[in-house]
């Protein structure tokens, strides 16, 4: 990459924390989120337990100092929340979000404000407090509202493949930086919880009752999660020019697809390992010098096969500690690549390495076993985040410590 | 990137018109009377084999069909990524889903168009269609969707060795965008014929569909249709002054002066409200520059500026306007050679799409 690219602020809220140093506590203190679905309404509430933020809507309106009566999806004012906190922690200063873009990524958008209205939104003469949210369902709204609410007018893109949503978005953010149409970008992404996700993993029977294990060979599936997270990405002489102290660098990425099957991934990984491959080749960076991989391990028994043997295949007889973090936060869908980008960005900061919940019997198609304890003072450079999708849509990040 | 040549080297098109023939420009005509606008479809089974083609979705069959259409056109079977835009993707599919769920108490669900219905549904197909596992991204903020999708393409050639992007567009006249959009009058009250659309000067437009895929490549190729020059976004503009500005900052970065735009595509909706802002800059701007308007004919979605690149590159290549699509008098220039598509969508997306004769 010919400029460098340079993360000044992160921010975060998922159903292990509202802000940054929550989930870290969290993440430490081994503190998960999965449970009873109390704030989502849904017959599934005590079967099908969820990873979900015990916050009301009312609550996160608070949060953000919005009002309800605003129409702000709940995907909204997760992502409200979060970027709030990215751009404080970067100190943008309103002439910069002027000239900053943002990018955000969500696979519902709104569609659990749509289920929750469905017949009165499409009836003519019903009238009511639900007309706030007459086109929330739209993927695209939830980024321009929170455009508007922060006034960045220059960039304001919208990214959605499935579960790779948010790393792409961040790659996006990248490639405008480098490409010199942005010195500043806010990226990341968003998602709520709804009753069509649920009920639709549910139906692709890809749901574990229990809390999930990834990489473990009694694994039965994924958990559902919901947050956001955003990352603000700048240009190097840009922070040359604000004497910022950057906190971490994006030092490569990959997005391929794996063109295997519209849902699920190749056995051998194909796609992830060409993903994996490309974030190092852009970076220039061999593989053994990758300390650590936060995987996309969602715990279904295809992607973490998958995944496996794609890092196998990559990494050789040196694979690098590696773990999932999704038994914490549960799948967050199209927020999980910037989720877990914080993650392994607080991971090269603080030099640790999250465990790998809930792993106790080693899968017997791959050698490799994940990290199953906290690992301080791990001498962390180079971190690699997998991110992989519905559509085989695969993206790999590679974040670097300073 | 802006003094670099984007070829588009061939395109496909599925429409409420019958555009899906690259060896016809607008054929015959259809007038839509009930404010939805439909597309007009190929046989399906001369694109997609008849396994896969029972599997899928109406809107999966549009797509895939204009992508195959493209890839013969261009003569590229398997290019470096594929990029899709949408604003609503297959919200026709979830809608379905949602509807059994609440029906059925959330029991008894079935994956289909649940499966069917994300977003990104389509650039999978394709990439699984093609085996191509090269770049893979879908783009889905309204009227952004498609720009956004270009823009894309254009980076991934100008920063890397990739020699061709497969962009397109989809999007369905779905019943409850059309429902729900309606309480913000989005879709005219009275029922018109759609090739009179700029005639009402009403609330609302009408709702369109379609899809449209174009190779991006930084050489030419045989049957290259024109040249892509640059694309430009800007969200929510307050007047048509900040419109004016934000294109003339445009033209400057791509080193051209308005007067050798010979023709101006205009991608106003027919909605009076939402067409002040456009309507009122290419007046000022334009007053003098032949003018073609499209909407009449695809109607309004969320990805129609890629109808208007359509008919833009077409009318590059062919040099030739068919007079359903001319919306004033001034002369035409014997040689057709830069076109400006000017869009709004929503009066909050608008868009500069510049392009250039081979």
């Amino acid at each position: 990459m010919s400029r460098r690219i340079f993360i000044t602020g992160y921010g975060i809220i998922t159903s292990i924390g509202k802000n940054a140093a929550e989930n870290y506590q969290s993440l430490v203190d081994r503190k998960c989120g999965f449970g009873t679905l109390e704030i989502l309404n849904t017959v599934h509430k005590d079967d099908l337990p969820a990873c979900e933020i015990k916050l009301s809507d009312q609550q996160l309106c608070d949060l953000c100092g919005v009002s309800i009566k605003q129409g702000y999806t709940r995907t909204v004012l997760l992502g409200i929340i979060a970027a709030k906190e990215a751009m404080h922690m970067a100190g943008l200063s309103p002439s910069e979000m002027y000239a900053t873009g943002l990018l955000s990524a969500t696979t519902t958008g709104g569609i659990r404000e749509l289920e929750r209205h469905y017949y009165e939104l499409q009836d003519p003469n019903e009238h009511g407090d639900f007309e706030v949210f007459t086109d929330t369902a739209n993927p695209g709204e939830h980024t321009e509202r929170m455009a508007e609410e922060f006034g960045i007018k220059k960039y304001v893109g919208t990214v959605s493949t499935a579960c790779s949503s948010s790393a792409n978005a961040i790659i996006l953010g990248a490639r405008l930086i480098t490409s010199g149409e942005l010195d500043t970008v806010i990226c990341g992404g968003a998602e709520a919880l709804s009753k069509f996700t649920i009920n639709g993993f549910n139906s692709l029977m890809i749901l574990d009752r229990d809390h999930c294990k990834p990489f473990d060979i009694k694994r039965k599936g994924l958990n559902l999660g919901e947050g956001a997270a955003y990352l603000v990405l700048e240009s190097e002489d840009t922070i040359q020019r604000s004497g910022k102290k950057p906190i971490a660098e994006l030092k490569g990425f990959g997005n391929t697809n794996d063109a295997f099957h519209q849902t699920a991934s190749s056995p051998d990984g194909a796609g992830a390992f060409l993903a994996m491959k490309m974030a190092l080749d852009t970076a220039s960076i061999h593989p053994s010098a990758v300390s650590y991989i936060n995987t996309h391990g969602t715990a279904t028994e295809n992607n973490d096969l998958s995944e496996g043997l794609a890092i196998q295949r990559l990494f050789g007889n040196q694979v690098p500690p590696f773990s999932s973090t999704k038994p914490y936060t549960g799948h967050t869908l199209a927020a999980a690549g910037s989720i877990e980008a914080v993650y392994s960005i607080m991971a090269l900061s603080q030099q640790v390495i999250f465990p790998n919940l809930n792993f106790n019997e080693q899968m017997e198609e791959l050698s490799i076993t994940p990290e199953k304890e906290l690992i301080e003072n791990a001498k962390l450079k180079y971190v690699l985040s997998n991110s992989f999708g519905f559509g085989g849509n695969v993206s790999s990040l590679l974040l670097a410590s300073l | 990137m802006s003094n670099t040549n984007y070829y588009i080297n061939g395109l496909g098109i599925v429409s409420p018109q019958k555009t899906y023939n690259n060896n016809e420009f607008l054929p015959e005509i259809v007038a839509y009377h009930d404010n939805v606008l439909t597309s007009i479809v190929p046989d399906f089974k001369e694109y997609i084999n008849p396994v896969q083609l029972r599997r899928l979705s109406r809107m999966l069959r549009i797509g895939l069909t204009a992508a195959i259409i493209c890839t013969r056109d261009s003569g590229i079977t398997k290019p470096d990524g594929i990029i899709t835009a949408t604003g609503y993707g297959f919200l026709n599919d979830t809608a379905k889903f949602v509807s059994e769920m609440l029906a059925q108490q959330e029991r008894h669900l079935t994956p289909t168009f649940f499966m069917q219905g994300t977003y990104n549904a389509l650039s999978g197909l394709v990439a699984l269609t093609l085996k191509c596992n090269g770049y893979n991204n879908t783009y889905v903020n309204k009227g952004f969707s498609f720009e956004t999708a270009l823009h894309d393409g254009m980076m991934q050639l100008y920063e890397s060795n990739f020699k061709t992007f497969l962009i397109g567009s989809y999007d369905e006249a779905d019943e409850i965008q059309y429902k729900v959009n309606s309480r913000v009058n989005h879709y005219k009250l009275e029922h018109i014929n759609s090739l009179e659309l700029y005639d009402h000067a009403t609330k609302g437009s009408l709702q369109g569909e379609g899809s449209a895929f174009f190779t991006l490549s930084k050489e030419q190729g045989e049957k290259c249709w024109c040249i892509l020059k640059g694309v430009t976004m800007i969200f929510k503009p307050d007047s048509s002054e900040f419109l004016g500005e934000a294109f003339k900052k445009f033209l400057k970065k791509h080193n051209i002066s308005i007067n050798e735009i010979d023709l101006l595509i205009n991608g106003l909706s027919g909605d009076i409200e939402n067409d002040k802002i456009l309507s009122e800059f290419t007046a000022k701007l334009f007053h003098q520059t032949p003018e073609i308007r499209f909407k009449h004919l695809c109607g309004e979605y969320c990805t129609a500026s890629s109808f208007g690149l359509w008919l833009g590159a077409s009318i590059l290549k062919k040099q030739q306007i068919p007079s359903i699509v001319k919306f004033n008098p001034a002369s035409l220039p014997s040689s057709i050679r830069m076109v400006l598509i000017a869009n709004q969508y929503m009066g909050r997306n608008y868009s500069f799409i510049l392009l250039e004769k081979v």
